[in-house]
């Protein structure tokens, strides 16, 4: 493993359970945003660019568990935090038996598999952010109303207004992952 | 964005005296949903050389009441606010205010203090650079308020004392000011209400900075409601906002406080409206008519005589929501 030798102040995070040390000066700079640093630095595009002006949510990743606009945050101000993206949700669990044995599942979370099998995108601009959101509604209220997922998606945008089969999505995930 | 320093202040002297020395070189940082907007479009002819970072500062997003009333630390983000238990139960009308601005992201990430203390939507104000240059609007320092012989359906329906006619477009602002909120500063403390000028915006000197904000308990007895109407229900900042507290006692109204928000460059207390229903029975005819006074002296540019409309029938509302 590489020896970090320099002294340079560092950014430490945890991006899908995994610890990142990123050199401030190296790896990113302070006008860097959350956003910058997971799609061009750590390669992780399944964040996407939108507006860029904290307008449209598809930019959406999880703080600490709540959703917030990887557009406007700065990487240098994550310090420490924990960080979720759309990559993270995929189920990582390592195979203990058969002849997939030592590798992840990768099993779709009940969220993306119910956004696929109720056509809740079409050209998927916004389903990184959507998802994510209802990730963060779901975990903090397992049985939503309806209107309980409009409010919770209400910062995300779809430009092909596919919201009736999203909302739909996000009430059997809640079923599916109940039943869990 | 181009690059900025960064800097995480440990307390508000710290970062006072960082402002002070940058000689208007240093910005703060709070929530940053407005900065960096502002940033990454690059604005304004000055572009800061240091952030500021103000949430490192510990204690600053505190929220507490006693038997006064509540203080709210500049660096509590509107989510809190918005679901806090003590603050809903006894001043719903702020968590209302809180929980109605821009999107869940954005309260999750901004302030209070950034709400009260961000800058003004106009467009012509808020044109990129990339695109063409920025527009040395009047009140970037140029001749020209670009709204007056352009697009104004968004803003000031009541002048521009400063000669600029974008709105104060905090929601929390009108919230507060019928409240009768306090607010203190790294300086001074003084009422909500007069933290607010026209341009640039708020009293905060080039070094200052806003704490912490206190609203006084409300009066026994008191109601109230707060509006918002806006294009789209999510995510838009408002058209108009209205904000109302009545105390009725034996069906007739004591006490009155009317504001309205993105009306005009501050936060505006409709104080003919209020006395138009002091005493009064509160009834449809009555909040007819404290609507229609409260919309009087309105003096609409040429796209926006429809925001007065809107604004007449919210305050219409509001009072009979708080009645």
């Amino acid at each position: 493993m590489k020896q970090r030798t320099s002294r340079r102040p560092t950014v430490n995070l945890v991006i899908n359970g995994n610890p990142q040390v990123l050199e401030v000066g190296v790896e990113v700079q302070p006008w860097h945003t959350l956003n910058y640093t997971l799609r061009e630095v750590l390669s992780l595009k399944g964040t996407k660019v939108g507006c860029s002006h904290g307008g449209c949510g598809s930019c959406t990743v999880l703080r600490e568990g709540k959703p917030i606009l990887s557009c406007t945050t700065l990487t240098i101000e994550c310090n420490g935090a924990s960080i979720m993206t759309i990559e993270g949700l995929r189920d990582t669990s390592v195979m203990t038996a058969g002849g997939m044995r030592g590798t992840t599942t990768g099993n779709l979370h009940p969220l993306q598999q119910a956004f696929i099998d109720n056509y809740a995108f079409e050209c998927g601009m916004c389903t990184s952010g959507m998802i994510l959101s209802a990730e963060a509604l779901l975990n903090s209220n397992p049985d939503p109303t309806e209107d309980d997922i409009k409010e919770a998606l209400s910062g995300n945008l779809c430009r092909c207004g596919v919201y009736p089969n999203i909302v739909k999505a996000v009430h059997e995930a809640a079923k599916v992952k109940k039943n869990d | 964005m181009k690059p900025f320093q960064h800097v995480n202040a440990s307390t508000t002297d710290e970062a006072a005296s960082l402002l002070h020395k940058s000689r208007g070189k240093a910005k703060l940082i709070a929530g940053g949903t407005d900065l960096l907007g502002i940033l990454t479009d690059d604005i304004l002819p000055a572009y800061p050389r240091t952030l500021v970072n103000l949430k490192t500062i510990p204690g600053l997003d505190s929220i507490k009441e006693d038997s006064k009333g509540l203080r709210i630390g500049a660096l509590a983000k509107l989510s809190d606010i918005a679901g806090h238990p003590v603050i809903k139960d006894r001043y719903p009308m702020i968590a209302r205010a809180a929980g109605s601005v821009a999107m869940p992201q954005v309260r999750n990430m901004g302030t209070i203090g950034g709400n009260l203390c961000q800058d003004n939507r106009c467009w012509y104000y808020r044109y990129p650079n990339h695109l063409g240059g920025r527009l040395i609007c009047l009140r970037k320092g140029g001749t020209i308020c670009y709204t007056l012989t352009r697009d104004n359906r968004l803003d000031s329906i009541f002048g521009g004392p400063e000669g600029c006619f974008a709105v104060c477009p905090s929601d929390i602002a009108t919230s507060l000011v019928a409240m009768g909120a306090t607010v203190t500063t790294t300086r001074r403390a003084v009422a909500l209400q007069d933290f607010f000028t026209p341009s640039p915006g708020t009293i905060l000197d080039a070094d200052e900075i806003l704490t912490e904000i206190q609203v006084p308990r409300p009066r026994e007895g008191s109601r109230s409601a707060y509006l918002k109407f806006r294009l789209r229900k999510s995510i838009d900042f408002a058209m108009v906002n209205v904000a109302c507290v009545l105390t009725v006692e034996g069906g007739l109204c004591r006490e009155a406080s009317i504001v309205l928000g993105a009306v005009a460059p501050t936060p505006w207390r409709a104080k003919g409206a209020e006395d138009v229903l002091r005493g009064r029975l509160v009834d449809d005819a009555a909040a007819e008519e404290a609507g229609q006074i409260a919309l009087a002296n309105a003096t609409p540019l040429t796209m926006n005589k429809y925001k007065v409309a809107i604004a007449r029938v919210l305050v219409k509302r509001a009072i009979l929501a708080s009645a």
